[in-house]
């Protein structure tokens, strides 16, 4: 709320309520975004952040407070007119239709004509997407491919071409780095300097705060469907954003109890995966957290996936609790209480379509069932789970679809609760899940650590390995190059080695 | 509050929507079919239209449910047809015959599951496969399709009693049924391997990544699917004493019809046996009352095709209903 006048405000929502049933999803939210500024907007899910967005992309109307684009008040916004109003959205996964070409998906109804014709320009359109294409990204698409044979990133680059050839004024971007590795988020940041540059305004919505500070001018917090504070990033920190989202101290962010790690579970043995990942070797104790991170192709989720059995090593032994195991298949990686939280939880992970409940035991209906399934004893399991990972549903009939990032992980989390595993091997376990569940599944990993389960987190967020691991394991090139005492690390001392920095002054000397 | 209120109101219509077509449908040939509702047609309807669609479409709704589908359910009731008529011919006992005649009808659902499970084809070509495999092979068997008729002399009166025989006053084929639908709603909702199959049909990988044994899951289930409706097999030809080859066919689109039915008025989207046999109730009352209401015979596929388009625009309406909810 910081002007309130029309000092230079190119979209300006003030006091937004929104009501969706008797729920509120925003109570009074205010957003002023200056003409030429990068403007960050962040809160944990269900602050209110989509809503917001959605509102502005008119595909919700508010129920109170006004909407100003340029200084001009707007009852009501469809989303044609704010596209004629120079606001483009790029989603994340949306809005692309996967058959479509290129061609086709860039110019979908704006297409251009022969000028005095119904037919279309088709070499015009050619050219001025080729143009655009080359100009901000330096590279060409094929115009006949299909979408659904691009990347995430190259979708990305479909979405942003198309809201360039209409000439944005506003670019509103929408977690866009959801789906990006490293390498193209930062080619994005590029990207985004470089419009603004160019005078076009960026709105800017992620989850990672290190990505706002990194490239926003100012930062707008969402809590609890209010703006809580607009602040200008360089007078700020990604710690205390954080906690004006959560509204309380970062210093309980990793919260990690001392388990003294006990016998071993899990012995790895020169594993090896053809081409993947050679000469793996590592032990898994009880109660003990184990950190591996490294670059895609690293090997190290290869690791992760040949353990439950997902995939054949071509060489070396694994056995759990000195049990030799020869694992081709999740079935019997199971049966040795192994379990496996993926990475693509909403495709691997829970099933969004079943309910919390039918979720819950889908791994261990043997304990449920005698001939039939004892719908009683079911239900008390999940209702204690529900409980103990505080898992925020309708209730456990409720679709797992419902259900926020952070609680869906919970419920994957929750199948192998139930099955009483012994050996959690996390892939990514909080990408996609906001602050607060973060530091819940955090505080769940201890406490499986606790009660001597032995826990492998697969993760590229080294500071969050750090903080709840015992040790870490760093991949490169298909080998663990380096193993680091987590308390006695400092971040940039892994990154090094996940680099692969430390490997080319090797070969260089 | 208004919303609220609408929004459950039609969650409700949802869930008993099927119920009050049925009972419109009785309403409507009640007053137009003289006899309709006589207890006689009643009866007929549920030997004739009711028993047979019944088992049949109970079988596809495991496929169905699976995420699957089978065509070639008429190849197995063929197929169980054939055993058991070929059985009592070469002078085996009816009860051995008739367990022949299941294992003949399995054969299929073997074939299929190593297509599907083992192979990995999708369910639609694998069955559909199997069905032109099916007609080939009858052929083959029969001169080019030749009935094979049991000498009126010689059907020993065991072997009409599937088809003809009634248990405390009950015809054995609507009894037949009644356990078939019984035990299909018990293993599909009440047992984990129905709850995987749910599963299965839902999302394939979370099953996987959960530690279970798909491949046998599926390979079961098609094996299951073929067996029940052989059971149609058994009856049909204890009915009118032949086998005919390829005739089973003849229920695939109403089982199918009756199936989607069943899950177009789930409020989940969900395969279920109470909504398939619902469904089968619908399409069986349909046909029989614009019988009697004297209506050329060749109209009845329109009123059946009507029923359809009617069943997805209500689930249609529903779902947008509840999306807006």
């Amino acid at each position: 709320m910081a002007d309130t006048t029309n000092g230079g405000a190119i979209v300006r929502l003030e006091n937004i309520v929104k009501r969706f049933g008797g729920a509120a999803a925003l109570s009074g939210a205010s957003l002023s975004v200056k003409r030429d500024s990068v403007h960050g907007l962040v809160g944990q899910n269900g602050a209110g952040k989509s809503t917001l967005i959605k509102l502005l992309a008119g595909l919700h109307r508010a129920d109170e407070g006004t909407v100003e684009i340029d200084g001009e008040a707007y009852d009501r916004l469809t989303p044609h007119l704010v596209e004629e109003l120079g606001i483009h959205f790029i989603h994340q996964d949306r809005l692309l239709v996967p058959t479509f070409t290129v061609g086709e998906a860039l110019f979908l109804g704006r297409e251009l004509r022969i000028p005095g014709t119904p037919f279309l320009d088709r070499t015009g359109m050619r050219r001025k997407s080729a143009e655009i294409l080359a100009r901000y990204f330096g590279l060409s698409l094929p115009q006949s491919a299909l979408i659904a044979d691009l990347s995430a990133a190259e979708k990305q680059i479909v979405q942003i071409t198309r809201a360039l050839i209409a000439n944005p004024r506003v670019l509103v971007f929408d977690e866009p780095t959801a789906a990006l590795v490293r390498r193209e988020a930062d080619l994005l940041f590029q990207l985004i300097h470089r419009l603004s540059a160019e005078g076009i305004t960026i709105l800017y919505i992620s989850h990672y705060l290190g990505e706002i500070v990194d490239i926003c001018d100012t930062v707008t917090v969402l809590r609890n469907g209010r703006d809580v504070a607009t602040l200008p990033v360089a007078e700020t920190s990604a710690t205390e954003i954080g906690a004006l989202m959560v509204n309380r101290a970062l210093g309980e962010l990793y919260p990690k109890p001392d388990v003294i790690p006990g016998e071993v579970l899990l012995q790895v043995e020169n594993l090896a995966l053809a081409e993947r990942f050679d000469a793996v070797s590592f032990a898994l104790r009880k109660g003990e957290v184990l950190g591996l991170t490294g670059l895609v192709g690293s090997g190290a989720k290869e690791v992760v996936r040949t353990l439950f059995g997902l995939d054949l090593p071509t060489g070396g032994a694994v056995s759990v609790n000195g049990e030799t195991v020869f694992s081709a298949d999740p079935a019997e990686a199971t049966e040795k209480r192994l379990a496996l939280v993926p990475e693509d939880r909403r495709r691997d992970g829970v099933a969004l379509d079943l309910s919390v409940t039918e979720n819950t035991t889908l791994a261990s209906l043997d304990r449920f069932s005698r001939g039939l399934i004892d719908h009683g004893s079911e239900r008390r399991q999940t209702e204690d789970l529900v409980k103990r990972l505080q898992i925020k549903t309708d209730g456990i009939d409720a679709l797992v679809r419902t259900l926020s990032g952070g609680n869906q992980q919970k419920v994957a989390i929750a199948k192998w609760l139930s099955r009483q595993s012994e050996i959690y091997l996390l892939d990514e376990p909080t990408v996609g899940v906001d602050i607060a569940a973060k530091v819940e599944i955090y505080r769940l990993i201890g406490e499986l650590a606790e009660r001597g389960a032995g826990i492998l987190v697969l993760s590229s967020d080294i500071e969050e390995l750090l903080g709840i691991t015992d040790r870490i394991l760093v991949f490169f090139r298909g080998r663990v190059t380096r193993q680091f005492t987590s308390s006695e690390t400092s971040p940039d001392q892994v990154l090094a080695d996940v680099t692969g920095a430390h490997e080319t002054l090797r070969h260089a000397g | 509050m208004a919303t609220a209120f609408l929004s459950s109101l039609t969650r409700g219509i949802g869930r008993y929507a099927l119920v009050a077509a049925l009972t419109a449908v009785f309403a409507l040939f009640a007053t137009l079919a003289p006899g309709f509702l006589s207890g006689a047609n009643l009866l007929s309807v549920l030997v004739n239209n009711f028993a047979l669609l019944a088992i049949v479409a109970v079988a596809m709704t495991f496929a169905v449910s699976a995420g699957g589908i089978d065509l070639s359910v008429g190849t197995a009731i063929d197929f169980a047809s054939f055993a058991f008529v070929s059985l009592v011919l070469a002078g085996q006992p009816v009860a051995l015959a008739a367990l022949g005649g299941l294992a003949g009808g399995a054969l299929v659902g073997v074939f299929n599951a190593v297509l599907i499970a083992g192979i990995g084809i999708s369910p639609f070509l694998a069955t559909l496969g199997t069905l032109f495999v099916g007609r080939s092979v009858q052929q083959l068997l029969t001169n080019g399709g030749n009935p094979v008729y049991l000498p009126p002399a010689g059907v020993p009166e065991a072997f009409r009693f599937l088809g003809h025989g009634t248990v405390a006053g009950i015809p054995v084929p609507l009894l037949l049924a009644a356990l078939v639908i019984a035990g299909a709603w018990l293993v599909l909702s009440q047992t984990r391997f129905g709850r995987v199959v749910l599963a299965t049909g839902i999302q394939a990988s979370v099953v996987r990544y959960s530690g279970i044994r798909l491949s046998r899951v599926t390979a079961a289930n098609y094996v299951l699917v073929s067996t029940i409706a052989a059971v149609v097999g058994l009856i049909l030809t204890s009915t009118v004493t032949v086998y005919i080859p390829s005739s089973g066919n003849a229920f695939l689109l109403n089982a199918i019809g009756a199936t989607f039915i069943g899950t177009t008025f789930d409020p989940r989207g969900r395969p279920n046996v109470p909504g398939t046999v619902l469904g089968v109730l619908l399409l069986g009352v349909v046909a029989n009352g614009l019988l009697l209401s004297g209506l050329n015979f060749y109209w009845q596929q329109v009123g059946t095709g009507l029923l359809i388009f009617s069943v997805l625009a209500i689930g249609f309406a529903n779902r947008k209903a509840a999306a807006r909810a």
